[in-house]
C-alpha cells in the first residue's frame, strides 16, 4: 500500500486553477522530487496535502487515513510535516527552542523534548548553533534547523519546499548530505521542490513534473531529463523545435 | 513532579539577574518595616496588582503576541462575582474569588471562540470591543449594582477578618498580594517553558508553521486566553475587597485595559520579568500624575497622553520593551 495517495486534485482560487487534475502516489521509503516552472502550483500542492489549503476536489490519502479535509496540525501529528520555502525568522526563538517546538508535538515533558531537540541538533551537525536566534545565521543553516524541526515532530513523511533555494554550491552540497541522512539514516519518506536541477537528478528516485497546475510527466530523473513536455515547458516550445534533432 | 521542578528552575538566568530578583523580592518583603506613608503603601500594593495583571496578560499578548485591549472585563467578573458574594451572602474571598475566575475563565471562552478567528489589529479592536459591551451590561443591571457599583460596609466584619479579606490597615492586603505575586511568578516561570508556552512562542513567529508542526493554533490561543484571564480575575477580586467600593465605570474602563497591556509591553512583552519591570515604573508614574499633575494643573486626562506616547515609544524603538534593550544588549556583549 502507497503511503501518500493524491486522486484528481483540484485547487482554485477563484477562478484560478493552481492544481487541475493531479494523481500520483509515494511508496514508503522514497525521495520524490517535484519540479516544474514557477506558477506551476507545486507549492499549492504541498499546502493542499499539508492541510494548510482546503482542497476544492479530488482525495488524499496518507498512511491508510483519508486526509482530504485535516487541518493542518491534525496531517501533522499522522506523521506528515513539512517545511517552508520563506522562513520568516523575526522571532526570538534560538535554534534549539525551535526544535524543541517540532518535539514538542510528540511528548508534554520538557525535559524528554529537550533532549530529544538535542540529539536531533548533533545529529544534523547543527549543536554549536543552539544559542544562537534563527536570525542570526546564514541561509543554509536557517534552512537546515527547519529540516531539524520537522524531523523533530517524528515524522514519516516530510515535504520540504525549495530547500536549495539561493544557496552557493557547497551549501547545496551540504543541504544533499542532510537530505540523504533524513532519507536513509532516518527512514523518512521524502518528497521535496526543487529548483536546483543539479539536486533533484541526483538524489530523486523518480520525479514528478507540474506545469500550469497539471501533471505533465513523471519517472526516473534520466527519463524526466529527456521529455520533451518537460523540456518545453521549461525552454519552451521553439527551443524544442529548433532542437528536435538533438533530442532523441 | 517534572513541572512542579520546572515551575521552580530559574537557572537559565545569568548570575546577575537572580541576584538583583533576590535583592527585590527583599525589598518587597521588608517594605513595611521601613517607615512609609500610606500613600507609598497605596502606590506598592498597585503595583503588585499590576505587576500580577501584566503577568497574566505577558501570557497571551506577550508570548503569544495576541494583543488584547479588554482585560478590564475580566478585572470586572472578578470584582463583581466577589463583591456580589460577599455582600449578599457574606461568601468568604477563598470560595468566591475561585468562583469568580470560574466564570471569568468560561467568558473567556464564550467570547475567545469568535475572537481567535481574528489576527492582528482586528482582534486587538474585538477585544477592546466586547470589554465596553460587557461594562455597559453592568451598567444597567440591578443585580451587581448597576451604575452606582457595590459597596462593602467593613461594619459587619471584625478586621482583620482573613476569611473575608476585610482589614482596617493596608499591610494585610499588602501581604496578601504579595504572596499572589509570587505565585505569579513561579506559574510563569512554568507557563514560559511549557510545552503550551512553546506552541505560543511559535505561533508569534508564524502560524502556519506553528500548524505545521502539529499545533492546534487556535485551541493553544484559547487556552492561554483562559489562563490570562484567570490571573486578572483574581486580582480583581482582590481589587473588590481592597477598594471596598467598586463601580463599573472605573474597574471596567478602557484605561485598565490599556494600563494592563502597557505593562508588559514597556517592561518586555513575552518575558518573565517585563510586566514586573513595567509596573515598577508606571504605577509610581500613574499616581504621580493621579496626585499632583491632575489636581494641581487640572489636567486630568494627561496621563492617557503620556501612555499613549509610550506605546508609540515602544513599538517604533524596541517592540520588546526595556527588557527587549537588555537581551539585545546582551547578545551583542557576547558575539
Amino acid at each position: 500500500m502507497a503511503l501518500l495517495e493524491v486522486h484528481a486534485l483540484h485547487k482554485e482560487f477563484g477562478g484560478l486553477k493552481a492544481n487541475e487534475d493531479i494523481s500520483f502516489s509515494l511508496e514508503a521509503g522514497e525521495l520524490v522530487g517535484l519540479i516544474g516552472p514557477n506558477g506551476a502550483g507545486k507549492t499549492t500542492l504541498f499546502n493542499c496535502i499539508a492541510g494548510l489549503h482546503p482542497v476544492t476536489s479530488g482525495q488524499i490519502l496518507f498512511n491508510g487515513h483519508n486526509i482530504t479535509k485535516f487541518n493542518a496540525h491534525e496531517v501533522a501529528r499522522l506523521g506528515l510535516a513539512r517545511t517552508f520555502q520563506v522562513y520568516v525568522a523575526s522571532g526570538d526563538l534560538t535554534v534549539l527552542e525551535n526544535v524543541m517546538v517540532g518535539c514538542f508535538m510528540r511528548t508534554r515533558s520538557r525535559s524528554r523534548a529537550k533532549s530529544r531537540a538535542e540529539q536531533i541538533l548533533k545529529d544534523f551537525k547543527l549543536y554549536n548553533l543552539s544559542d544562537y536566534l534563527l536570525s542570526e545565521l546564514t541561509v543554509a543553516a536557517q534552512k537546515r534547523v527547519t529540516m531539524a524541526t520537522a524531523v523533530g515532530t517524528d515524522p514519516k513523511m516530510l515535504l520540504l519546499d525549495e530547500v536549495a533555494g539561493g544557496l552557493n554550491p557547497n551549501e547545496i552540497e551540504e543541504i544533499m548530505a542532510t537530505i540523504r541522512h533524513i532519507h536513509h539514516d532516518l527512514e523518512i519518506t521524502v518528497m521535496l521542490i526543487e529548483h536546483v536541477m543539479e539536486l533533484v537528478m541526483n538524489i530523486s528516485d523518480r520525479v514528478i513534473v507540474l506545469d500550469s497546475g497539471r501533471k505533465i510527466s513523471e519517472g526516473d530523473p534520466n527519463t524526466i531529463a529527456r521529455d520533451t513536455n518537460v523540456i518545453k515547458a521549461y525552454l519552451g516550445e521553439r527551443y524544442v523545435r529548433e532542437h528536435a534533432g538533438e533530442l532523441t | 513532579m517534572e513541572a512542579l521542578k520546572n515551575a521552580f528552575d530559574f537557572s537559565d538566568f545569568p548570575r546577575t539577574d537572580l541576584i538583583i530578583a533576590a535583592l527585590a523580592a527583599l525589598f518587597l518583603l521588608m517594605f513595611p518595616a521601613f517607615p512609609h506613608s500610606s500613600f507609598a503603601m497605596a502606590t506598592m500594593i498597585q503595583f503588585l496588582m499590576f505587576s500580577l495583571y501584566g503577568m497574566g496578560w505577558n501570557t497571551i499578548g506577550g508570548y503569544g503576541g495576541q494583543v488584547d485591549l479588554g482585560k478590564a472585563q475580566y478585572v470586572g467578573i472578578g470584582a463583581f462575582t466577589t463583591s456580589v458574594m460577599l455582600i449578599r451572602w457574606n461568601v468568604p474571598f477563598w470560595v468566591s474569588m475561585p468562583i469568580g475566575m470560574f466564570f471569568a475563565v468560561m467568558w473567556s471562552f464564550i467570547i475567545g471562540y469568535p475572537l481567535f478567528r481574528l489576527k492582528g489589529h482586528y482582534f486587538a479592536i474585538a477585544t477592546i470591543a466586547t470589554s465596553l459591551v460587557l461594562k455597559d451590561i453592568f451598567e444597567v443591571w440591578d443585580f451587581v449594582g448597576a451604575a452606582r457599583g457595590l459597596e462593602i460596609s467593613p461594619i459587619k466584619f471584625k478586621p482583620p477578618d482573613f476569611l473575608h479579606l476585610i482589614f482596617k490597615e493596608d499591610i494585610y492586603y499588602y501581604y496578601v498580594i504579595l504572596g499572589f505575586f509570587f505565585l505569579g511568578i513561579i506559574y510563569v516561570n512554568w507557563f514560559r517553558r511549557s510545552r503550551l508556552g512553546f506552541q505560543l512562542r511559535s505561533i508569534k513567529d508564524n502560524e502556519d508553521i506553528a500548524r505545521s508542526l502539529g499545533i492546534n493554533v487556535h485551541w493553544a490561543k484559547i487556552k492561554t486566553y483562559a489562563i490570562a484571564t484567570a490571573f486578572v480575575s483574581l486580582v480583581g477580586s482582590f481589587h473588590a475587597c481592597y477598594i471596598k467600593n467598586i463601580e463599573p465605570e472605573d474597574t471596567m474602563s478602557l484605561d485598565i485595559s490599556i494600563l494592563i497591556a502597557l505593562m508588559a509591553m514597556l517592561g518586555g512583552a513575552g518575558s518573565l520579568w517585563g510586566p514586573i519591570i513595567g509596573a515598577s515604573i508606571l504605577i509610581p508614574l500613574k499616581s504621580y500624575l493621579k496626585e499632583w499633575l491632575g489636581a494641581q494643573a487640572g489636567l486630568v486626562g494627561i496621563d492617557l497622553i503620556i501612555y499613549g506616547a509610550i506605546i508609540m515609544l515602544v513599538s517604533a524603538v524596541e517592540p520588546r520593551g526595556i527588557w527587549g534593550i537588555v537581551e539585545r544588549v546582551r547578545r551583542r556583549k557576547r558575539r
